[in-house]
């Protein structure tokens, strides 16, 4: 008997191992080799030297600079995951209580901005929002500005830019998450004289809580280790601490520095997830 | 009779120990993609390869300088790469690494016919072109034009400039144009640079053109913008001179780019005559004819009318700022703190 269980315990482990080995070497050994990069010294210059030393992780903490960018960072995540969970919640409420023909054709569309590569997108925003795009023509046209206001190269054209990247993601989570939304309970709300709207914050919202909860944290991790979007639309103003990886690893040529930065966001990722697993399993309660 | 025999013989084994001597086998040269790319290609490449018919090569792009030293390194224990061509505050970080070798001057006889400011410290590969700093602007737009980096405060270019700012380069030219305007010694302190360009801050539309500013000049989201000199001639003939280029009256600095022979080259025979012919005045010639990158061979034959829409007209010449960039890694990271902090976000 216990030969038998052991027996069992052997032949799991040999047929996870070729998960293990693919997730060893194409996760945790990238991984193991960024933690060592950000101990490399460096020089002024960028050179990489040889041996062992804490110093970025001592610049990391002790410029203030670094602070801001982390600072800065989880705000524009924030603002994003909040304006795509605005934007995309009505949109998967009406997909997922939409009974037509045109429901799977409505929900590719919902999606299809994920077939279009990010950089295109960022260069669409630019024509939409720059001095001369459509907006501020519109707005000019209208008379209600005499000059363009500006929408691009700061902080505003990231925003829009990244909830845009990221309404296909949130809009797919909730609709994940609503699939499991008992359209009875809502229909017994009504029969009892509840109002459209109590139904909706007594009964529609509590049960789609842990749908709002995954797509957020799926979409905030998707924001704070997005670059492109925020290095198209910028203009070079706003410094993130994905931008400021890009600019140590490809500018600057300090890879340690880079990898010190990748690690702290590691971290910032791994006490996100804990959060947000804890918060899951609340809302489920 | 007999010595005119001996003669054609002496020549004929000359002939041939030399042809013992040509290399063979095929080398990878990585550089600059795009339209630098398809110069390079046709104004030395190509050439070459006619030169010398028994060497394959392959022309290779990994993106910016940066990018390049990336590939370089992480292909440290078995380099697929013989020649690349790259940024010299780049090359000078991959000669301390030991990521490139010194050549054999014996080689590259070349070397003797390179300008002064074309060597490199330690034998290492030497600039191959020069570039400049620039200002682009809309010749239709922009009447009268700027005359250098010190009329961009004026108020009529107010939300339309396109400055490159720290950690790109440019931002560092841009910081010695400025610490020219105010008077003051780059080397020493940069003080008076910051307040002008923190004052310029609010007129600049964007710090970090995307994809560069002469796109966005043509495309009309800029009037006027920063740039390198060779890129901008040839936006210039593209767009039928609606790009207008200047050299800026405060003088300008150059961009170097270094051929370097990889350390651990498989080839480094074919690889090293590659060197050479790019140094040489025919292939120097052709490609500031075609691109005008200003030649790095001083006794390079370039047609006027190209020589004069690049650094090495005499003009042009005598205005050049000299700048150090080996220097310039020491106070790079202090620089670019000091853009991001008071230029930009103006505090």
């Amino acid at each position: 008997m216990a030969g038998d269980r052991e027996g069992r315990r052997g032949l799991a482990a040999a047929l996870s191992l070729p998960a293990v080995a693919t997730v060893s070497l194409g996760f945790l050994l990238p991984v193991v080799w960024l933690a060592r990069m950000s101990l490399n010294p460096s020089d002024a210059s960028g050179a990489l030297g040889e041996g062992w030393t804490l110093h970025h992780y001592k610049e990391l903490v002790t410029d203030s600079f670094y602070a801001d960018l982390a600072l800065a960072s989880l705000k524009m995540s924030v603002t994003a995951t909040f304006f795509a969970l605005m934007v995309g919640y009505p949109i998967a409420l009406f997909l997922h209580r939409l009974e037509s023909r045109w429901k799977t054709l409505l929900v590719l569309l919902a999606i299809c901005p994920l077939l279009v590569s990010g950089v295109v997108r960022a260069y669409g925003w630019i024509v939409i929002l720059g001095d001369a795009g459509w907006i501020n023509s519109m707005l000019k046209g209208a008379g209600l500005i005499d000059r363009p206001i500006r929408l691009v190269n700061n902080h505003v054209g990231v925003a829009i830019g990244l909830t845009e990247s990221l309404l296909p993601y949130m809009t797919l989570s909730l609709l994940a998450g609503l699939g499991r939304l008992d359209r009875g309970l809502e229909e017994a709300a009504r029969t009892l004289g509840a109002s459209p709207l109590r139904t909706f914050l007594r009964i529609t919202l509590p049960l789609s809580l842990p749908a709002v909860v995954l797509g957020s944290t799926i979409c905030f991790m998707l924001a704070i280790s997005a670059f492109v979007t925020p290095r198209l639309l910028g203009g070079g103003r706003v410094f993130l601490l994905a931008t400021e990886i890009y600019d140590q690893a490809l500018l600057t040529l300090n890879w340690p520095l880079a990898a010190t930065i990748a690690v702290a966001i590691l971290v910032l990722f791994s006490l996100v997830l804990v959060a947000s697993g804890r918060l899951q399993r609340r809302v489920a309660q | 009779m007999l010595a005119r025999a001996a003669l054609a013989f002496a020549a004929l084994l000359a002939t041939v120990a030399s042809a013992g001597a040509q290399p063979a086998g095929e080398i990878t040269v990585m550089a600059y993609a795009g339209i630098f790319e398809d110069k390079y290609k046709a104004a030395v490449i190509v050439p070459f390869t006619q030169q010398f018919p028994q060497v394959k090569v392959n022309y290779f792009t990994a993106g910016n300088s940066a990018q390049m030293l990336g590939t370089l390194r992480a292909q440290r224990s078995s380099p697929q790469i013989d020649v690349a061509i790259l940024d010299v505050s780049v090359s000078n970080v991959g000669n301390k690494e030991g990521v490139f070798s010194r050549l054999d001057p014996a080689k590259v006889p070349s070397l003797k016919e390179l300008h002064a400011l074309a060597a490199v410290p330690g034998g290492f590969g030497p600039a191959v072109t020069f570039d400049h700093w620039v200002l682009v602007y809309d010749v239709e737009k922009v009447k009268p034009a700027p005359a250098g980096l010190a009329d961009l405060w004026d108020p009529r270019f107010k939300g339309q400039l396109g400055l490159s700012a720290m950690p790109n380069i440019q931002g560092i030219v841009a910081t010695v144009l400025a610490s020219k305007i105010v008077g003051e010694d780059y080397k020493v302190s940069i003080d008076g640079a910051m307040k002008r360009l923190k004052d310029l801050g609010p007129s600049v539309q964007t710090f970090d053109p995307q994809p560069d500013g002469y796109t966005l000049i043509l495309g009309n989201t800029l009037t006027v913008a920063s740039g390198w000199n060779a890129r901008a001639q040839l936006y210039h003939d593209d767009s039928k001179g609606r790009l207008g280029v200047v050299f800026p009256k405060e003088g300008s600095v150059f961009q170097i780019n270094t051929i370097n022979l990889v350390a651990g080259s498989k080839n480094p025979e074919a690889a090293t005559a590659f060197i050479e012919h790019a140094l040489g005045r025919d292939a120097q010639k052709r490609f500031t004819e075609s691109m005008f990158y200003a030649p790095t061979n001083a006794k390079a034959e370039v047609a006027p009318a190209a020589i004069a829409r690049t650094a090495a007209s005499p003009d042009n010449m005598a205005r050049m700022i000299p700048l150090d960039w080996d220097w310039v890694t020491t106070i790079r990271d202090a620089w670019n703190n000091r853009w991001r902090r008071e230029v930009i976000a103006g505090r």
